[in-house]
């Protein structure tokens, strides 16, 4: 290796190294800046124009994020029980549909898929004023479990796609494995199979939770009552309270702090699934 | 082995909950939105048929266009960022060391957040009196008036949130392709470097062609995403000015909720979604083609 | 087949149950009146975002400790979303049993059968009499009676005597007319540093219909800006046209800070604590705003001008508060809002918290005698006009309104001014036509 050549190497690394460097801090700064900002007391956080690095640290913007209207305790619960419930009824219909699709010789099978998949195309929007008028005949308007439901259906063609190419990627020889052994399709299903595909459940999962946990217009249009509404609503409407103090921009970036941790807590934590299952459905 | 009609009957059965669930959730309201687009109602009064009025009401309304005009505008700006962005970006962390594997994760960070938190973020960082983009432009001299970045200017709007999107999605793109780089065997790669050509040589002749179809799929959701947006341009921008940033989706959203005209907005839905897989069938012909 | 069924059977049981959980944590009355008998219960009052929001809070409150058998459970609604959320609610059977809007669209919902007529229910209350009366006015459709005041809130000229005197003017003597306003702004624009003698909204619909249309109303008492429904002529009177040049003048001789054209009114109510701005229009809710971030800042506050002395005019708004069509709790509602106009709940919530008392003939009491803004800003009240049309928002408050669409071409390009108000009249008309 000539000398030229190895210094173009060293120049080189230096250069991917300041990219990877440029691109970390344009990504972290934006995260960094609304953290920051939550944690300014409210005259520094009204501040015009703004600084940039806190002078003090307070909790007076979390203080009152927490106690606004019936409470931040109720919004986050409320956020959290319909995001849990749309993963429980994601995996309860996409890992059967996915098996399937994947593993049984259903007549017409590619029509049932593009039918599951056709959500993905029609606006959701329109389609939440009949949703809920049926709903509000069922009674589930202004409740969790009611915007479970749209919040699953929202998120169910994109789970399924990957489900059914997860299970397709299962090698055959450990199915034909168990049914040697005597097990029929569901106890296949459950031990052979779930196994190797909790990857995509967790990705599913992750999907699912980050999808219910920030949606917003569904939300407001299924609650109309305030013990019922969820955390995006409730940041859309301290955005909107302005009569007295204008925009409260720190207790808005604490809105959005809260409503960012546990999305990045649970990538950071179950990135491992989350990578490989995402990978292993989509790259077809 | 399995009787094959058996088979059948079971994977009936196990496709069944989710196929209910999509007529009873999805299909029925879509049906109803169908029967919807051809009538007139407000929600109080009894629904009026019209037949086609709300189609042909479509092609002689300004917003329509207006609206149908800036989403295509909107999509065209954003994805060849997207797509390439994330490609240089997959490029440059495919390798897996250490500080690249940490790159990526970082980069893909924005991913995870909510759309609807990461447009109130940057709707604050973009405030002009309020917000630390402004103030740092203003500290570095290259400013001197605040700039009005959202719902004075459509252009500038637009570029604006094109900003926020990119920084919250380019991590998906980038790392699909990484995942496809890094399933190309590297006996390829090893025998074209010995082969005598350049990394740039083995980026265009080799690592391209052999990921193109992941390349296409994620074109494919991106276009089919930005087509669809509206959370952004909603918290962002309100449609302004003018309702000339209200993207196609926003302006159905106006009809179905605020203008309580829910037959034109289902009659827009259905001709958005018209567009959208008149899109998509011929994204994917293309993709057909160019992988022969 | 029979495993799979077995697991359906489980998932709707679990679904089932996680439903009667859920039912019975999360929201409780989930707003079925069934419950709700003649005379007690919990009833529910939804109330628009972006208004005074403190000043709800505590007559829901002081109602409650007063009313436990039949408290009040207050829901906020985003306030572009309460015609839609109400449309829903009575297509789906489903109402509050108070509602409180914004009062400029009380003609609207009454026009369209949404509320109950409560005027048998009100009845001979005394108290109605003095109630304000742009309030009383678009609560009425076709001489019934649909809501009471909710709050009040009027618009003012504020000005900020430490620009004054930094600009040679004299801190004690206010604006007196428009031209007073220009060349008083021009001397503050003159100190330079960021600051601005005047403001205008460039973005923001109900604030400029707040603070600048009582320009154009205090120099014609006859000026009309709305339609007030089909076939009624908008725009009318002789103030409109040199109103109009007075504001793009204003803006051409760079008198308004340029960042002003982005202001959507989610920073108006702060704009004036900054100190930088010399005069501006603004609401008597920005009078206890100041007070409590900006003490040190010293307050003018006087009544809106025409274009000559002597004129004065001011926009009355704020919410009523009405019964939605099918709730069965009227009479409770009904003593809900004659409870608010009582003597008692005026002067020792209203005007304790420093707010406008929504009854007129009480606006001299201790508490805005003690507090020389607030006494001053209570000079509007009976100054207050409110537009009347089933239209409102569609034509005022819309961000794609004609009004402010108005505006913005007279603020901010140079299309001529008579061109702006004849496209202005076209498009008010055309959406007062629509069904």
């Amino acid at each position: 290796m000539t000398s030229v050549s190895r210094s173009w190497r060293g120049r080189t690394k230096y250069l991917v190294g300041a990219a990877c460097l440029a691109l970390c801090t344009i990504m972290l700064l934006p995260l960094l800046a609304s953290v920051l900002a939550s944690v300014k007391s409210p005259e520094e956080a009204a501040a015009v124009p703004p600084t940039y690095v806190p002078h003090g640290l307070s909790f007076d913007s979390y203080r009152r994020l927490w106690e606004f209207q019936a409470g931040l305790p109720t919004y986050l619960t409320n956020s959290l029980v319909v995001a849990l419930l749309t993963i429980a009824f994601a995996l309860a219909l996409t890992v059967p549909a996915g098996y399937a699709l994947a593993r049984f010789p259903i007549r017409g099978k590619e029509l049932y898929f593009i039918f599951l998949l056709l959500a993905l195309i029609i606006p959701y929007q329109a389609l939440l004023t009949p949703i809920f008028l049926m709903f509000s005949d069922l009674g589930l308007t202004n409740s969790l479990v009611g915007l479970a439901i749209i919040h699953t259906a929202i998120q169910l063609p994109f789970s399924l796609y990957i489900m059914r190419y997860s299970f397709e990627a299962v090698p055959r020889e450990l199915e034909e494995a168990a049914v040697v052994d005597g097990c029929n399709s569901w106890q296949t299903l459950i031990r052979i199979f779930l196994p190797s595909l909790l990857p995509t459940v967790v990705t599913v999962a992750i999907f699912a939770f980050i999808t219910s946990w920030n949606e917003f217009l569904g939300a407001l249009v299924m609650m109309n009552d305030d013990s019922s509404y969820t955390l995006p609503v409730v940041l859309a409407l301290a955005r909107t309270q302005t009569s007295l103090g204008g925009t409260d921009w720190g207790m808005l970036q604490a809105g959005v702090t809260i409503s960012i941790i546990p999305c990045i807590g649970i990538y950071l934590l179950l990135q491992r699934y989350y990578v490989s299952g995402l990978l292993s459905g989509a790259v077809k | 082995m399995y009787a094959s009609k058996r088979r059948q009957w079971v994977g009936l059965a196990y496709l069944a909950p989710a196929v209910l669930f999509v007529l009873v959730f999805t299909a029925y309201p879509f049906v109803r939105m169908v029967w919807l687009s051809l009538h007139n109602w407000s929600l109080l009064a009894e629904p009026k048929y019209v037949g086609l009025d709300n189609f042909t009401r479509a092609f002689d309304d300004d917003q329509f266009w207006t609206s149908l005009q800036f989403t295509l505008k909107y999509t065209i700006l954003i994805t060849p960022i997207l797509i390439v962005g994330g490609y240089l970006v997959a490029l440059l962390t495919a390798p897996n060391t250490l500080p690249r594997k940490l790159t990526r994760t970082i980069v893909f960070l924005p991913v995870v957040i909510g759309l609807g938190a990461s447009s109130l973020l940057w709707y604050w960082l973009f405030s002009p009196r309020s917000g630390p983009i402004n103030a740092a432009l203003t500290d570095l001299g290259l400013i001197d008036k605040p700039v009005l970045w959202l719902g004075v200017d459509t252009d500038l709007s637009n570029w604006a949130v094109i900003i926020s999107v990119v920084w919250k999605v380019l991590g998906f793109g980038m790392l699909l392709f990484v995942a496809a780089i890094q399933s190309i065997p590297a006996e390829i790669t090893e025998s074209a470097m010995v082969d005598g050509a350049s990394y740039w040589q083995r980026v265009r002749r080799l690592i391209l062609p052999l990921t193109m179809p992941t390349v296409l799929f994620v074109t494919l959701v991106s276009v089919i995403g930005s087509l669809l947006a509206f959370d952004q341009f909603f918290i962002m921008t309100a449609g302004q000015p003018h309702n000339e940033t209200a993207t196609s989706v926003f302006y159905v959203y106006l009809n179905s909720f605020p203008f309580l005209r829910l037959g034109y907005g289902a009659a827009l839905s259905l001709i958005l979604a018209v567009i959208i897989l008149v899109f998509t069938i011929v994204q994917i012909a293309l993709a057909r083609r160019s992988t022969r | 087949m029979g495993r799979t069924q077995r697991t359906r059977r489980l998932a709707i049981a679990v679904a089932a149950i996680t439903c009667l959980v859920v039912a019975g944590c999360g929201g409780d009355d989930d707003g079925n009146n069934s419950n709700a008998q003649a005379q007690s219960g919990e009833m529910q009052m939804w109330e628009r975002t972006g208004g005074n929001a403190p000043m709800v809070d505590a007559l829901v409150a002081a109602w409650n400790a007063e009313n436990p058998n039949r408290p009040i459970k207050l829901t906020y609604v985003q306030h572009d979303q309460m015609v839609p959320n109400l449309s829903r609610a009575i297509a789906s059977g489903d109402v509050p049993d108070l509602m409180g809007l914004d009062l400029i669209y009380g003609p609207q919902f009454a026009s369209l059968g949404h509320l109950e007529d409560i005027t048998d229910l009100i009845g001979d209350d005394p108290n109605l009499a003095t109630a304000s009366p742009g309030h009383i006015e678009v609560a009425t459709w076709k001489d019934r009676l649909y809501g009471v005041p909710l709050y009040a809130d009027v618009s003012v000229l504020f000005w900020n005597k430490d620009l004054f005197r930094e600009a040679g003017l004299d801190p004690e003597v206010p604006p007196r007319n428009l031209t007073d306003i220009h060349d008083m702004a021009k001397k503050i624009t003159a100190l330079g540093d960021g600051k601005y003698g005047y403001y205008l909204p460039g973005n923001c619909a109900g604030c400029n219909i707040f603070t600048f249309a009582p320009l154009i109303w205090a120099s014609d008492k006859n000026a009309k800006i709305e339609p007030t429904g089909p076939g009624d002529e908008p725009l009318v009177g002789t103030s409109i046209k040199p109103v109009l040049e007075w504001a793009r003048m204003m803006h051409k001789e760079g008198l308004i800070d340029p960042a002003a054209q982005a202001e959507t009114g989610e920073t108006f109510a702060e704009v004036f604590g900054s100190g930088k701005v010399g005069i501006m229009g603004t609401g008597n809710f920005n009078v206890a705003l100041l007070q409590d971030q900006n003490p040190d800042l010293d307050l003018g506050v006087t009544v809106l001008p025409g274009l000559q002395t002597g004129q004065a005019s001011s926009f009355a708004g704020g919410d009523i508060v009405t019964v939605p069509k099918g709730s069965d709790r009227v009479k409770d509602a009904v003593d809900f809002m004659k409870w608010l106009l009582t003597d008692k709940v005026q002067l020792e919530v209203y005007a304790k918290q420093l707010n406008m008392t929504t009854r007129t003939d009480l606006l001299d009491n201790k508490y805005f005698n003690a507090n020389e803004d607030v006494r001053d800003t209570a000079k509007a009240i009976p100054l207050g006009r409110t537009p009347y049309t089933v239209k409102f928002f569609e034509l005022i408050n819309s961000p794609n309104g004609p009004w402010l669409q108005m505006l913005q071409r007279v603020y901010y390009t140079d299309d001529p001014i008579d061109e702006i108000i004849a496209d202005a009249k076209e498009q008010m008309k055309a959406i007062v036509a629509q069904e």
